[in-house]
């Protein structure tokens, strides 16, 4: 109960596993979600009872070994030595249909080796503790103490493009079309707002494109050992489109499919590797009247 | 200067003329073309009949060259008081310019794609198709009117030759200035040298000629009667002691065998002056500097760059593992396409600048042999001071006629204009060209225009290879002038040929008028791990032998120390 893979019925479990890693679960079976693990409430209770008992950080040894030997199989299913991970936090009442918690929790990106990865997990666990993320709770009327919070560590995507879908205008509200911001790399910058994304609006029905917006680019976020950095973006690729028609229709049918599949519209994160469209989180849109 | 318009293009400046270099336009429109001397591969006044071989370089070798990639400009050529002077002129009206700019980028891309392919199925066989045309002539043998028709169809290969010269270094330099533009903006690397490290190392013909004098030096070192003759005789001596013993003898054999297979090539750009093989002095000097120089083995040199190269493009690689495929794709494919660039800039001119020149040389020198033989001149290389008119005339006219008259005048004429100096530009001045990779790999090779400098002991130019080191000035005007240039010298020259590039492991560094980051002299320079300061302008004209010199190579500045 302490490690739950994606693909296992139990990870769909808001309460064990939180949102974000719920709401994947519940997808990773039939869409191309990178293989992940989710470290549940009940290690999380764990760690914080060793923490009380031990001081801070200390990991119960037996969790400490089953984290190991996931990891271990995870680089199986990998066919890796030493997979590269990215290290979420995935809130119990984060992902909700009422308050997203967009970039409120830690993310470790390009994690490799398992002590890294058990370092990443101790700092998502600790986060819960920030003052902004206490701050953001009270806005939105969450209750401040008893916070559980499960990991999500999935193998990280390099992505050459990085999108955020939403299967309906979040600013008009138009629920007839779907909005694709996608910029090179990783998606920190368009999640953190660093970079002019490129922007294609997709109709619903008809799946044509039905705007196009060709931006600047002019940095992005890209992975660097042990973590990531936003660079510059050459010169040759700024003002290239990220997507061709037939990408931005693959990721306005995956919208699709995901509103279908959640019953609500759904802003998602996805990217490509290739030609290969992996979807990276899935979320209700929060801000929908 | 051309002034710059409020966002328009610069308006077209007419130049004065300087008082002491006096032109006469013909047609309107030669004032209308932006002419420019080109020092680095042509500083000297040229006399009549090699200007006439050469100018064509232009408009029959870079023109068509340009022209089959759809590049917008064309080229012209000129001779002002034996200078050449050339002119980028558009080759497309105006508005079309940017958008044949564009096809000629692609077209560019498509061949950078494919150097390697182009240059082994392409390229060099039709260059050994042109060699073969010389070589199967028998000069010496040939009836006056069979030498007068190859020497007219020498012409024609000749212009042959230079189109392809400018289908190859086009991409070349355009693929090398590419690469660095990318690695710069990948790796936000200020280092104006980090992206060539990822070139060094490659064999090419340069670096074979070298390592042949190299293991000519060895041979000669093993045998004291040689060591002797080449420790105790001027470079120009030693010929005459080694025929004088029979180890000497034996090692002559040696040399002249080097001679054959790599003394193609004259001291710099030109048809007039004696190759290695007429003339083994220069060659004979780096043999003499490299009987001191065991360390300076160019195998031992060359393992070091190429662990060096690959420890740079692992470093690249690792950097790069977490970019987009479309930059990773990109580096890498304009990666492979310098490193292919970087041996072409060596081999084109092996092969063309230097062994297919020294073909024509045999020709128009054995045109001059004939005329000697009817005693209607002094010297074979006089016919140099005549025109193809002439040279047709005289030789109807033979057994009679006397031309010696005529070269006294014309090589009075020549020496007079020796002392003008010519200006960098004639004609009308449009300013800077569009911006393009071509044109700024040209800035790369060219060289930027230098400020002035207010302070008298520095000279600034163009970073052209790292490091910085102090010793003694020797200005080197010409190869013939290399004897005084000992180990530990700062070789001060107005540009460097492939020839000069032995000297590079006598001297201590290299400064030069002439030149950029990506001109022969700069990339050599980097080869040998000696800091070159390249294009200063003004290096040969205000440095005087046996100043101490600091020369900084990465920032491209020479201090005068003492």
């Amino acid at each position: 109960m302490n490690i739950l893979w994606l693909e296992q019925p139990l990870c769909q479990d808001v309460a064990l596993v939180g949102g974000k890693a719920a709401n994947l679960s519940r997808l990773a079976a039939a869409y191309r979600v990178p293989p992940g693990l989710c470290l549940t409430t009940v290690a999380y209770d764990q760690w914080l009872a060793a923490g009380k008992e031990n001081g801070m950080d200390t990991w119960p040894s037996a969790l400490r070994a089953e984290l190991a030997q996931a990891y271990q199989e995870l680089a199986q299913r990998c066919g890796l030595d030493l997979p590269v991970v990215a290290v979420r936090s995935s809130a119990i009442d984060e992902d909700s249909q009422d308050a997203s918690f967009a970039g409120q929790y830690e993310t470790y990106l390009n994690i490799t080796g398992v002590d890294a990865v058990a370092a990443s997990v101790s700092r998502c666990w600790e986060s819960t503790r920030s003052p902004q993320v206490l701050e953001y709770r009270r806005q939105y009327g969450l209750p401040c103490d008893n916070i559980q919070i499960a990991v999500l560590v999935q193998q990280m995507v390099a992505a050459d493009v990085a999108a955020v879908v939403f299967s309906a205008n979040p600013v008009s509200g138009q629920r007839t079309e779907v909005v694709i911001n996608a910029s090179w790399g990783l998606g920190e910058s368009i999640v953190g707002g660093t970079v002019t994304p490129d922007t294609y609006i997709v109709d619903k029905e008809s799946l044509q494109i039905s705007e196009r917006q060709i931006a600047d680019k002019q940095r992005m976020t890209v992975a660097q050992t042990e973590g990531t950095k936003e660079v510059d973006v050459p010169r040759f690729m700024r003002s290239q489109p990220t997507l061709d028609d037939e990408k931005a229709v693959e990721m306005a049918r995956l919208a699709l499919a995901l509103e279908e599949e959640m019953g609500w519209p759904v802003d998602l994160e996805c990217a490509y590797h290739g030609n290969d469209l992996y979807l990276l989180q899935c979320r209700p849109i929060t801000t929908l009247t | 200067m051309a002034e710059q318009n409020a966002g328009g293009p610069p308006e077209p400046v007419v130049l004065p003329i300087p008082p002491d270099f006096p032109v006469t336009w013909g047609y309107p429109k030669e004032q209308e073309a932006p002419w420019e001397f080109d020092p680095m591969h042509f500083p000297d006044p040229f006399p009549l009949l090699e200007a006439e071989f050469l100018l064509p370089i232009f408009e029959k070798g870079m023109s068509p060259g340009f022209a089959s990639y759809e590049l917008p400009v064309q080229a012209l050529g000129h001779v002002f008081n034996n200078y050449i002077y050339m002119a980028m002129v558009p080759a497309v009206p105006l508005e079309e310019m940017e958008a044949q700019g564009k096809r000629a980028e692609e077209n560019l891309g498509a061949t950078i794609a494919r150097l390697q392919e182009r240059w082994h199925e392409e390229w060099l066989p039709a260059i050994k198709t042109h060699l073969a045309f010389w070589e199967s002539f028998d000069l010496e043998n040939a009836a006056l009117p069979d030498l007068l028709t190859h020497f007219d169809a020498s012409l024609e290969h000749s212009n042959d030759l230079w189109n392809i010269h400018f289908q190859i270094v086009t991409p070349v330099y355009t693929a090398m200035g590419l690469l660095d533009e990318i690695y710069r903006e990948l790796f936000e690397d200020e280092n104006v040298f980090a992206s060539y490290q990822l070139l060094e190392g490659f064999d090419n013909k340069t670096i074979e000629t070298n390592r042949a004098l190299w293991d000519l030096s060895r041979s000669a070192a093993q045998t004291d009667a040689v060591r002797a003759i080449l420790a105790n005789n001027a470079s120009d001596a030693v010929l005459a002691a080694l025929q004088e013993s029979a180890e000497g003898q034996v090692f002559l054999q040696e040399l002249r065998a080097f001679l054959a297979e790599y003394g193609q090539r004259g001291p710099t750009w030109s048809l007039s002056q004696p190759s290695w093989i007429e003339d083994p002095t220069p060659a004979i000097k780096n043999l003499q500097d490299y009987i001191d120089q065991p360390e300076a083995d160019p195998r031992v040199q060359q393992a070091t760059l190429v662990g060096e190269r690959e420890q740079a493009v692992t470093t690249a690689r690792h950097r790069l593992a977490g970019y987009p495929e479309q930059a990773v794709g990109q580096f890498e494919f304009l990666l492979k396409a310098a490193q292919a660039a970087i041996v072409l800039t060596e081999d084109h001119g092996f092969w063309i600048d230097f062994k297919a020149m020294y073909k024509v040389r045999r020709v128009l020198v054995e045109v001059g042999q004939r005329f000697v033989a009817a005693g209607a001149l002094e010297n074979a290389n006089d016919v140099f001071y005549l025109n193809t008119d002439e040279v047709h005339q005289a030789a109807a006219a033979l057994p009679q006629g006397d031309l010696r008259a005529l070269v006294d005048q014309r090589k009075a004429e020549l020496e007079h204009n020796r002392s003008l100096t010519p200006p960098h530009r004639l004609g009308t001045d449009y300013g800077p060209p569009p911006d393009s990779p071509l044109s700024r790999s040209f800035g790369k090779f060219f060289g930027l225009p230098i400020e002035p400098q207010e302070d008298q002991s520095l000279l600034k130019g163009n970073a052209g290879s790292p490091g910085k080191v102090q010793g003694p000035a020797k200005v080197v005007r010409s190869l013939a002038e290399a004897e005084k240039l000992t180990q530990g010298d700062i070789l001060v020259a107005d540009t460097t040929s492939p020839p000069w590039t032995p000297l590079f492991s006598t001297a201590a560094a290299i400064v030069t008028d002439t030149g950029g980051i990506l001109s022969h002299c700069a990339v050599v320079a980097r080869e040998y791990r000696i800091p070159a300061v390249v294009g200063t302008g003004t290096a040969t004209s205000t440095l005087k032998d046996g100043q101490i010199l600091e020369v900084d190579g990465d920032n491209g500045i020479v201090k005068i120390v003492g």
